[in-house]
């Protein structure tokens, strides 16, 4: 389905057109059960985070308008923070889950880059220049939402160090895109 | 190009609070901040979509799965309550909230329909519907206009801000250099319809701009816009 399509299905659900929404759903929620699953890395509450993912897209639909994001953008962050924030109020991680999904997928290979576009290859491209360890962290706070107090733990550095770490490795991102 | 050069240090830290709000590695205290933040403050919500959109290929990396059926009935349920066969008991169909709710629904159905129409049924000539963000960045107050050229109004939905007490907004189409025209006062915390005359949808066609000023209650006494403009925004086709 073209970005085209989906903007015109929220559009619609943002006028609280049912069918319109219902489309939305069948067209994008596998892709967004695909966010909530690896950040919550727990089927029962990925279940329970894309109802809500839902909900806040029909009442907030209206909110498209105003952003910059495509639509499969805005909605993506909307299912990504909704299940951050999810996991943030929750207290110990499902850790065993966790390290099986580790093995699964941890970065697209250079195909997957190539496919996906320019801008796409653009930030694979951005991120090889930092160094291996940094380019992981972010790529992994991305995906799975780690907190810097998690990423310190997991690479054994304190949490200041992490904080510093990734806040250059993002500036040089941002560097690198604007070129 | 750097930010810091731009806008001074403070700008450049928010622009790195906004990347770590994205990137996810806030704590809840920071994330809920920066959730207030993306709320009050236009100019951080957009550092915030910027980074949204930098780093939105990392997503193509969540390998889509299919959900249980049970998530999208679930999700009709919460929204759609009042269709549900387990809802308020039979009691009186007049106290029922669902019933109330039903109706709600039917009304803006009804809205919904009309506005949708030229999608669902194709029509014989081309229609035209062009969509408007109206904002500013000198305040919150945000308007979503659709216009619909086959029924001859424009719908307004207000998204965010709040009017001074005993003031209204009032809603202008602006082409050009020429003086703004009146589309009349817009309520707040709702959605509306306005209808245009034909000169109003040729002046729209032709690439008029919306705007929405803060004027004395019932709107603007002299005709012309006499309040700050609180949101403005060009239509685009979709």
């Amino acid at each position: 389905m073209e970005p085209q399509d989906i903007t015109k299905l929220i559009v619609r659900t943002s006028m609280k057109d049912r069918a319109a929404f219902d489309l939305l759903y069948r067209q994008t929620s596998a892709k967004l059960f695909g966010v909530c699953l690896r950040v919550l890395s727990d089927r029962g509450e990925a279940e329970d985070a894309l109802q809500e993912v839902y909900v806040k897209i029909w009442t907030k639909a209206d909110r498209f308008a105003v952003s910059d994001l495509s639509p499969i953008s805005w909605l993506v962050a909307i299912a990504r923070n909704h299940s951050i924030d999810r996991i943030r109020s929750r207290r110990q991680p499902a850790a065993d889950i966790e390290a099986v999904l580790e093995v699964a997928d941890p970065s697209p290979g250079p195909e997957a880059a190539a496919v996906s576009g320019n801008e796409a290859g653009q930030i694979h491209r951005c991120l090889e220049e930092l160094e291996d360890d940094k380019a992981a962290a972010v790529r992994g706070a991305y995906l799975k939402g780690e907190s810097y107090a998690e990423l310190a733990e997991r690479y054994k550095v304190p949490l200041n160090t992490m904080r510093t770490w990734l806040r250059r490795s993002l500036m040089k991102l941002r560097e690198c895109l604007e070129r | 190009m750097t930010l810091t050069g731009e806008h001074g240090p403070e700008r450049e830290s928010d622009d790195l609070i906004a990347a770590e709000y994205v990137l996810g590695v806030l704590s809840a205290a920071e994330r809920q901040e920066a959730s207030r933040r993306i709320e009050s403050e236009p100019a951080f919500a957009r550092l915030v979509d910027a980074w949204e959109a930098r780093l939105s290929p990392l997503a193509d990396a969540y390998a889509p799965a299919e959900p249980p059926q049970s998530v999208k009935a679930a999700i009709d349920r919460r929204l759609f309550a009042s269709a549900s066969p387990s809802s308020a008991p039979r009691a009186g169909m007049w106290a029922s909230l669902g019933f109330w709710r039903g109706l709600a629904a039917a009304a803006v159905a009804g809205l919904a329909i009309s506005l949708a129409l030229p999608y669902l049924q194709p029509p014989a000539q081309p229609q035209v519907r062009l969509v408007a963000s109206l904002a500013a960045d000198s305040s919150n107050v945000k308007y979503l206009a659709v216009y619909d050229a086959a029924h001859h109004n424009v719908g307004l939905s207000h998204l965010s801000g709040e009017r001074d007490q005993g003031k209204d907004f009032e809603l202008w189409l602006i082409e050009g250099d020429k003086p703004p025209v009146s589309l009349g006062v817009i309520p707040v915390g709702t959605a509306t319809t306005v209808s245009v005359t034909p000169s109003i949808q040729q002046q729209i066609e032709q690439g008029a701009v919306l705007a929405v000023s803060v004027e004395p209650p019932g709107g603007s006494p002299t005709g012309q816009p006499t309040g700050p403009v609180v949101a403005t925004g060009d239509l685009k086709n979709i």
